[in-house]
């Protein structure tokens, strides 16, 4: 169970681990991965090292790039 | 009068794309692929590149599909891949692919919820319905019968 935090010295950081939380699950988030969603919609992610992982990633960079001329 | 409203709604192939780009901000262009993987429609920044990136949405599924082969699990319905300069999103059904290119950042869970849904309503699911304020009004006559098929009751058991 999560302590309570009292003080605002104590919010105040307590806030701060959230938002650090947050910007470190974004990051996450971010990373170059490929993953992949059966019907029911569960995901599961093509390991870097598996077969074709490299080539999935050079298609969606293509496909990015091809936009990059369109960029506001 | 409502027949020809609702064949006005009907979202065709051509328009599924554009229909995509309108519902989610963070996509930036969108084609659509038919079963035989022809382009069938296209919107969004990249409409002049469709073609390409039309080739590009097919070879995509046709890697994901070698590279999950030997999985003991039912063909990738849905794909995400995230790169450096952006997100791709492509979502498929027996007659239908849809390909989006989003920006960084884009929430995985909405773009792929609209990416359903829009393929959803192709088929011949429900039209999506966007939100309104409520100043715009109601989105269909003020009648009860329009009410109670807005908000179908369930049905207790006896």
């Amino acid at each position: 169970m999560k302590e309570k935090r009292k003080g605002p010295i104590s919010r105040a950081a307590g806030l701060a681990e959230g938002v650090a939380a947050t910007v470190r699950r974004m990051q996450r988030e971010r990373e170059p991965r490929v993953l992949v969603y059966d019907p029911a919609g569960y995901a599961r992610l093509v390991q870097p090292e598996a077969r074709g992982h490299e080539r999935i990633m050079a298609i969606a960079d293509e496909m990015v790039a091809g936009l990059e001329g369109h960029e506001s | 009068m409502s027949i020809l409203t609702t064949m006005a709604d009907t979202l065709t192939p051509e328009r599924a794309a554009d229909s995509l780009c309108e519902l989610s901000a963070d996509v930036r262009a969108a084609v659509l692929l038919d079963a035989a993987g022809s382009l069938a429609g296209a919107g969004g920044d990249g409409s002049e590149h469709a073609r390409a990136l039309g080739e590009l949405a097919r070879q995509l599924f046709e890697e994901v599909d070698r590279a999950t082969r030997d999985w003991d699990t039912e063909p990738p319905e849905q794909v995400e891949v995230q790169v450096p300069g952006g997100a791709v999103f492509a979502s498929r059904t027996p007659r239908w692919t849809l390909a989006a290119v989003a920006k960084r950042g884009a929430l995985s869970s909405l773009t792929l919820y609209d990416l359903r849904a829009v393929l959803a309503e192709l088929e011949g699911g429900p039209p999506i319905r966007r939100s309104r304020s409520a100043d715009e009004g109601p989105a269909g006559p003020a009648t009860e019968e329009f009410a109670a098929e807005e908000l179908p009751m369930p049905e207790l058991g006896e």
